[in-house]
């Protein structure tokens, strides 16, 4: 085929990438200022210039994160509750899910009315609170990890995957005399894998980025996540810089310690979420669509 | 399955008993199966539908140490909060902060992942197609946190690049303040909301593009359709049942910021003293008068006049889109 340029594909192509080129530049551009800030000694930081290399070049940002005591049990904290949280949503909900992939389940339509009006509906944050404060989730561990246990959209997510599975399987293995729990542990599960992946980092990038708990379920100091920290110290920063300098000592500043944990934050999302690329479309279609 | 009636079932007439019994019987094959269901069902039963109950307590002179007992048994008010609610000197703030809030991120970041779709899908480069489109979702997977924290460094007054960038280059005096100054407040809503997730729902209707018959831009490129033409003619009608599905769902939760739901987050994170008189919203006054100040009926009662509009204009939206396009979402 004779493909000829004409003017208009012309002018179109170069205001597209034109474009599309600043939109890749204001999107990065931020998170790499980020990272040459937290190279960068704090002084050196609040003084500015520093757009492409930093200025002067220093770990002692990342050695102040990594000693302070409220800052490393912050990111345990954190860490926990991301591999626990995950963990036990993504096995929790998959048993569900098992349970209600049965095509041929009794009260069927009556369990599903349940969970989709549960998806839909909510008796907002007041009332929830009222329910974690009874139970005495608050100011504990678990009232991060309890709640985010069944999670409704990948609960439908995972029904669909399973039901994907060829029956014979799951027959043949019950002929066998297997129990339905070693059915679901040693033939759903290791068939799924790709659902059990996806299902993992995305609850664990939720755990991982979750604030509001911490901030308002938790009391003692020692439960506080990586994310409240950064709020604290973000608002710190709004009363004039020069008060919380030389706080830290050795060119840190409370300024270029902030952004060294967003940096921490930021870092393993951007080492998992190229991976969970291949699953983007399946459910960002069924978030919108919901059934 | 298995119809047939069973040996013993002689103690009922026959014409009855065949499904019960079979229903009964299949139930008990599968009663491990339904016990996982179950307590997947406590499950929502305490964390989704004890605090629908909960939604009494804005009825009621409700107290925190009664616990969840308290919510059936403590004494009636009827529309005693609904009333102090209209009389509050921040109902007028609160109300307006939240509706300009909702409507404009309708406005302006609805189209724009739309629009970022159709672009990168002109691109003939997959390289670099592919780049940008990954980078594009990056933002959505960062905490809102972290995008305050990113705000900070780029917009605030005293360490803030672009500030101090335009003040050096000499386009403006000194720093705008757009952190703190409430005038500036939805438009750095409307932004950030934007930078973050305008690439993540990009990726719906870039899916709905790909699912368009290539051979008609085929076609029309021989009628002498251009590149625009064609974008006009076949992409956008192309995508037009998912961008009514998209908006149907968008203008149901608009309240809470539309399907990104980042009203509340923006409003409490970059909320501050300064900009409280446009950042303020229902949600966010709610939890303060809530949780800060300890009123549980009256912000109850706050959150339920919400969530009833959010209702409300979800089954509107759905009415509207049945009657113009002729599909619904339920």
């Amino acid at each position: 085929m004779l493909k000829r340029k004409s003017l208009e594909d012309l002018v179109i192509d170069s205001v597209n990438y034109f474009l599309l080129t600043i939109i890749l530049i204001v999107t990065v551009y931020p998170f790499y200022y980020l990272l040459i800030t937290s190279f960068n000694s704090g002084h050196d930081a609040l003084l500015g210039g520093s757009y492409l290399w930093p200025g002067d070049f220093t770990l002692e940002n990342y050695k102040t994160f990594f000693s302070q005591k409220t800052w490393v049990m912050a990111l345990f904290v954190s860490i926990m509750r991301t591999v626990i949280g995950a963990l036990t949503g993504v096995l929790f909900t998959c048993l569900v899910a098992y349970g209600l992939s049965h095509q041929d389940l009794v009260f069927k339509k009556f369990y599903f009315a349940i969970v989709i009006f549960a998806m839909y509906f909510s008796g907002g944050l007041i009332p929830y609170y009222v329910v974690l404060r009874s139970l005495g989730l608050l100011n504990t561990f678990g009232v991060y990890i309890i709640p985010a246990m069944l999670n409704t959209f990948f609960l439908l997510i995972a029904i669909s995957f399973f039901r994907e599975i060829p029956k014979d399987l799951r027959e043949s293995a019950y002929i066998d005399g297997a129990s339905e729990w070693t059915i679901y542990t040693r033939i759903i599960l290791p068939t799924s894998k790709p659902l059990l992946a996806t299902m993992t980092l995305f609850l664990g990038v939720g755990q991982w980025n979750s604030w509001l708990d911490s901030a308002y379920f938790v009391r003692n100091e020692n439960l506080r996540t990586l994310t409240y920290r950064m709020i604290e110290i973000i608002n710190k920063s709004e009363v004039p810089r020069e008060a919380v300098e030389h706080a830290a000592g050795a060119g840190v500043t409370s300024y270029s310690l902030q952004v060294t944990a967003m940096m921490v934050s930021i870092i393993p999302i951007i080492c998992v979420y190229p991976f969970l690329q291949k699953y983007f479309v399946h459910g960002v279609m069924l978030g919108a669509v919901k059934e | 399955m298995n119809v047939s009636i069973t040996p013993h079932s002689e103690h009922a007439p026959e014409r009855i008993t065949p499904s019960r019994t079979t229903v009964w019987k299949r139930f008990k094959k599968q009663k491990t199966l339904h016990f996982f269901v179950w307590i997947g069902l406590l499950f929502l039963l305490v964390f989704s539908y004890t605090p629908m109950f909960g939604i009494l307590m804005a009825f009621k002179n409700y107290s925190i140490t009664s616990g969840i007992k308290g919510i059936f048994t403590s004494e009636w008010v009827g529309f005693k909060y609904f009333i102090e609610f209209y009389n509050d000197y921040m109902f007028f703030t609160i109300v307006r902060n939240t509706l300009v809030l909702s409507i404009l991120k309708i406005i302006f970041t609805f189209p724009v992942p739309i629009l970022l779709a159709i672009m990168l899908n002109e691109v003939k480069n997959m390289t670099y197609k592919r780049i940008v489109q990954t980078v594009s979702y990056l933002p959505h997977f960062i905490s809102w946190v972290v995008v305050l924290g990113l705000s900070f460094t780029m917009l605030s007054t005293d360490v803030g690049l672009i500030n101090k960038l335009l003040v050096s280059i000499g386009i403006v005096d000194k720093p705008i303040p757009v952190l703190t100054d409430p005038d500036y407040f939805w438009g750095l809503a409307i932004g950030t909301a934007i930078w973050k997730e305008a690439g993540w729902w990009a990726i719906i209707f870039l899916a709905a593009i790909s699912g368009i018959n290539p051979t008609l831009y085929e076609a029309a490129q021989i009628d002498g359709a251009g590149r625009l033409a064609r974008i006009w003619h076949i992409t956008l009608p192309g995508i037009k049942g998912t961008t009514v599905v998209v908006l149907i769902l968008t203008i149901g939760s608009m309240l809470g910021g539309g399907l990104i739901g980042s009203n509340f987050d923006q409003a409490y994170l970059f909320g501050n003293p300064s900009n409280n008189s446009t950042s303020e919203i229902v949600q966010t006054y709610a939890f303060k008068v809530g949780l800060a100040q300890g009123r549980y009926s009256y912000a109850a009662a706050i959150d339920l006049v919400q969530s009833v509009i959010s209702v409300i204009l979800i089954f509107s939206s759905n009415y509207i889109a049945k009657r113009v396009t002729g599909s619904g979402l339920f």
